[in-house]
């Protein structure tokens, strides 16, 4: 009896160790917790996009550790109840994630996020956002404050006569603080800004807030609102006769394909702020962007398409770097060193440029003023911090 | 518990307190929208109560009550006999008055959302735990409610006003009084629910209270069944949780399936999967099966 | 005083596109007892399809016209059934089956337009169809052919519609097997036929409206039926459901109330107090300013 006792005892902590020490899987999979459906969709498609063009460069040069990657979408349908479900799906047994996308969705499920310790890259984000959860996420942007008010002084430059300037501006997440850090920048320059004209975010015309924008004289105008309605409120500057196209300039996250697409010839000449920079040439970008033309009728990559392409090639380094093999006994502590490789990586090579994390906030991330010209940007200046 | 299923429970426990909290005054045939409103007004106090003046998560959570309550109350003296249309336009007039208010409070973290709020015990798992208690006690008291009302005289009469408001005048319902009453209770319960369903992200976003939630509750009564409470408790869990097991594929399509789901029952049964026929010869079954089982 | 008559321009535009949708959604209310509240969501659709078709054919704005009046009549004739069979008693408005029958389709054109037209980004009107350029400015004031047009057809169709259903004999016909279907067969108004033509005809009307829109707003989003489908609803009530008359004044008024919010006190706020005020109104006299036409 003791003897069959014994045989039974051994066996079970046999089982038990060779569970202990599963095997690591085959492939390295990163969900990517994404809008993919309802009204940001086709934001969600070119994020989406970059993330696996990532996965394909690097599988084809032989994967990570000589294991495919491979990027698996989530759709969280701009929905809180349903981001909030499948991180807590991911959470069991994913390495690291990508997302989630938009803010309301990074509310409800990144808290999921950091209670269970898993890295999720929120690279759509501002750093106000992201900084509530690190350090199990990393900020693609660096502080608000520092980035722009420094950006539209240097674009205010570029116009002495330049006297005040009026804003629009959505009342969307982050979007009211980018304008408050514009007002520093201008005032910083001694101009004068206006009181702004608040943009409502179903807005379906636009002449009323254009009306009175023009009815306080400014000399130019700054957009922080979505695309859309920033393309319809130049198309409606230019109806009652602005004419200084470069007098008008557009916040980086009015740089999307929704922009292009209902403004037209009408934004040819507005200036527009970014940290991509899509006229630098190198074999990576010039391959992303003809790939990207031939998924997509000929347009041209949007501004945030890279952003999860290299979040997928900043994992990539993580765990080359940090040794992680993925086994799921080593699960807990592989992430965290995941987490902490990304908080301070250093000379990370970007698809566009390379940059420096401290502490999740990039250092050295360059920003750039365009002028827009038959949809594609032209670089009229680059800023340094 | 696995964090998966802790996510659908609370949330479907959410969705079926607020499909009661429409459903309650539907029975005197209001749409009585202004739910989602009063979910973001007692959400958004309780956790600046929480987070601002560090008042014990239970106190905050009857002020959310409360707060709904009150604002049910007020507003239910303008609207407690209103014709239908009245009642939904004040529903649309509080969710947009609500969500400006809300964008323009920085004390409440404005268009940024409130971020971080704590674990009601401590420990994430005790927070969690005790949620699902919460909102699985709030769900058995105010069904258990609706249940008494729904076979009370005060439940006949809110049937005869929602076939003829008029006969039901006539035989003396005090109309007006019943409609407050309504509103009142759904209020309240959509008060409670606000302030529970930020506790459960532990953070609060303006996009958390949208249209869409007045879509998902309106959907769980029609296709579940307006005339009957269980139609919203049997089809929340289905509604919210069939399409978590689509593949990916088809998950894109999702809305649509809703829509063309909506436009199917209301066509083949208008009265939505759980008729008061139904659950009445059911009643009667079980009624029925429980006297045999006594008498043997 | 520039400033003011510019804003009452603006609000007029703006006004001409709830008018628009109102007397749409007001006839379908008059001809079938519908409680069309995605009404907005269908015309938008056929703005794609209008789209699609200008696209297609190198800008041919005949055909571009002809393909969004015929969506539209197709659409209507397809959710012509299903409306019916809904109604739990005919000759009465049941807001509640309607309203969330169309909030169903309203529901599946949203996500169709999201998912397959233009990879889900907005789509804009070409020039020919959508110019921007003023027939008119002054300073401040500027009016675009799209919203006289808007203005101008807006106006003349509640006038038309009016005459049609309270002046001639199809009209009559049409409200009768609305309001009393076997009453208007006892008297020899074949139903079917009728109530086909009662529904083709609001369908030419969204199709009308489609293109007017394409004209005034140059693109359109797969949203943007949501974003005004409350307020269409609004003003149909605080008019009173099915008064045309009613529905012109109380959209231009709404449009002008909006643009001074917008351009005097607040843009985020114009929602709001735009609401409050239809809700006081609505408080004060229930059936609607004018009265139901029901």
């Amino acid at each position: 009896m003791k003897k069959a006792l014994g045989v039974v005892f051994a066996a079970a902590l046999l089982l038990a160790l060779v569970g202990c020490q599963q095997p690591a899987p085959k492939e390295w999979t990163i969900p990517f917790l994404n809008s993919l459906t309802g009204q940001i969709a086709s934001i969600g498609e070119y994020l989406e996009w970059g993330a696996e063009r990532a996965a394909k460069e690097i599988n084809d040069a032989g994967g990570i550790k000589g294991k495919p990657v491979k990027v698996v979408g989530v759709d969280t349908a701009l929905d809180p109840q349903k981001g909030s479900v499948e991180m807590a799906r991911l959470v069991k047994d994913t390495l690291v994630a990508l997302g989630p996308v938009p803010e309301p969705v990074i509310m409800a499920a990144m808290p999921i996020a950091v209670e269970n310790g898993m890295p999720s890259i929120t690279a759509s984000t501002s750093l106000e956002y992201a900084q509530k959860y690190f350090p199990w996420t990393v900020s693609w942007l660096p502080s608000t404050e520092e980035r722009l008010a420094p950006l539209v002084a240097a674009w205010a430059k570029q116009f002495p006569e330049m006297k005040q300037v009026v804003q629009f501006v959505e009342p969307y997440g982050p979007w009211p603080g980018m304008a408050d850090a514009h007002v520093k920048g201008f005032e910083g320059m001694g101009l004068k800004v206006l009181d702004k004209v608040e943009v409502p975010t179903n807005a379906v015309t636009f002449g009323p807030l254009v009306v009175k924008a023009l009815n306080e004289k400014p000399d130019g105008v700054v957009f922080a609102c979505n695309p859309t309605a920033t393309a319809k409120l130049i198309k409606e500057l230019k109806s009652r006769g602005w004419k200084k196209m470069d007098h008008l300039l557009i916040f980086s996250s009015g740089d999307a394909p929704d922009l292009y697409a209902t403004g037209g010839k009408d934004i040819n000449g507005v200036e527009i702020y970014n940290y991509i920079n899509p006229n630098v040439d190198n074999p990576r970008w010039n391959a992303f962007k003809d790939a990207y033309a031939a998924a997509h009728n000929g347009n041209q990559p949007p501004s945030l398409s890279t952003n999860y392409y290299d979040a997928v090639y900043m994992i990539k380094e993580a765990i080359e770097k940090t040794g992680v093999t993925g086994s799921p006994s080593k699960l807990k502590a592989e992430r965290k060193l995941i987490a902490d490789y990304m908080q301070n990586v250093k000379g990370f090579h970007g698809i566009m440029f390379d940059w420096d994390m401290k502490d999740g906030i990039p250092t050295n991330k360059p920003n750039f003023i365009f002028k827009i010209q038959d949809a594609k940007k032209i670089l009229v200046q680059e800023v340094k911090g | 518990m696995p964090l998966p299923l802790y996510y659908f429970l609370a949330i479907t426990a959410v969705n079926v307190l607020m499909a009661w909290a429409l459903y309650l005054p539907y029975r005197v045939g209001h749409l009585h929208f202004i739910t989602v409103a009063n979910m973001a007004i007692s959400g958004y106090t309780a956790a600046w109560l929480v987070m601002s003046l560090h008042v014990p998560f239970g106190w905050a959570l009857l002020a959310g009550f409360a707060l709904g309550g009150i604002v049910g109350y007020v507003v239910s003296l303008f609207i407690g006999d209103a014709p239908t249309f009245a009642v939904v336009i004040v529903g649309f007039t509080f969710i947009y008055i609500t969500r400006t208010v809300i964008e323009n409070l920085k004390a409440v973290g404005g268009t940024m959302g409130m971020f971080g709020l704590p674990n009601i015990a401590g420990d994430p798992a005790a927070h969690r735990w005790i949620i699902l208690a919460i909102l699985y006690g709030l769900l058995i008291l105010v069904g258990f409610l609706i249940h008494r009302f729904d076979h009370s005289q005060l439940g006949r009469a809110a049937s005869a006003v929602f076939v003829d408001k008029d006969l039901a005048a006539s035989l003396g319902v005090d109309i007006r009084r019943l409609g407050m009453r309504l509103q009142t209770l759904s209020c309240t319960i959509a008060g409670g629910c606000g302030v529970l369903y930020g506790f459960i992200y532990k953070s609060f976003h303006l996009d958390f209270f949208t249209f869409a939630l007045v879509g998902i509750a309106m959907t769980i009564i029609f296709v579940g069944g307006y005339a009957t409470m269980w139609g919203s408790l049997i089809l929340a869990p289905i509604l919210y949780g069939v399409p978590l097991l689509f593949p990916p594929a088809i998950q894109s399509w999702r809305i649509v399936i809703y829509g063309a789901l909506l436009i199917l029952v209301l066509v083949l049964k208008p009265e939505g999967f759980f008729t008061r026929r139904f659950v009445y010869s059911l009643e009667s079954f079980l009624s029925g099966t429980r006297k045999k089982r006594n008498t043997l | 005083m520039q400033v003011f008559i510019a804003q009452v321009i603006n609000g007029l535009s703006l006004g001409s596109i709830y008018v628009l949708l109102v007397t749409g959604f007001n006839l379908l209310l008059l001809v079938a007892m519908i409680i069309h509240f995605s009404y907005p969501q269908v015309v938008v659709f056929s703005m794609y399809i209008v789209w699609v078709v200008l696209r297609a054919t190198g800008n041919n704005l005949v055909l571009g016209i002809l393909a969004g009046v015929v969506s539209s009549v197709a659409i209507n004739l397809i959710s012509a059934p299903l409306f019916q069979r809904v109604m739990k008693k005919r000759g009465e408005v049941d807001i509640n089956s309607t309203m969330v029958l169309s909030m169903g389709i309203g529901m599946i054109i949203t996500d169709v337009l999201s998912h397959t037209f233009n990879q889900g980004l907005p789509i804009a009107f070409p020039d020919s169809l959508a110019s921007d350029a003023p027939i008119l400015r002054l300073g401040l004031i500027s009016v675009l052919t799209g919203q006289v047009w808007s203005l101008a057809v807006g106006i003349a169709a509640v006038s038309a519609f009016f005459l049609l259903l309270y002046r001639t004999r199809p009209g009559r016909a049409f409200r009768a097997i609305a309001e009393d279907p076997n009453g208007a067969r006892l008297v020899g108004i074949p139903l079917l036929r009728t109530g086909l033509y009662s529904y083709a005809l609001s369908g030419v009307l969204g199709g009308v409206i489609a293109v007017l829109l394409a004209m005034l707003l140059g693109s359109a989003s797969p949203g943007l039926g949501e974003q005004v489908a409350h307020k269409v609803l609004a003003v149909s009530i605080i008019a009173g459901l099915g008064n045309l008359a009613g529905g012109l004044v109380v959209g231009l008024f709404l449009g002008i109330l909006e643009a001074i919010v917008q351009g005097y006190v607040s843009g985020t706020w114009s929602d709001a107090i735009a609401f409050v005020i239809m809700l006081v109104v609505i408080l004060a006299r229930p059936k609607g300013l004018f009265g139901s036409k029901l």
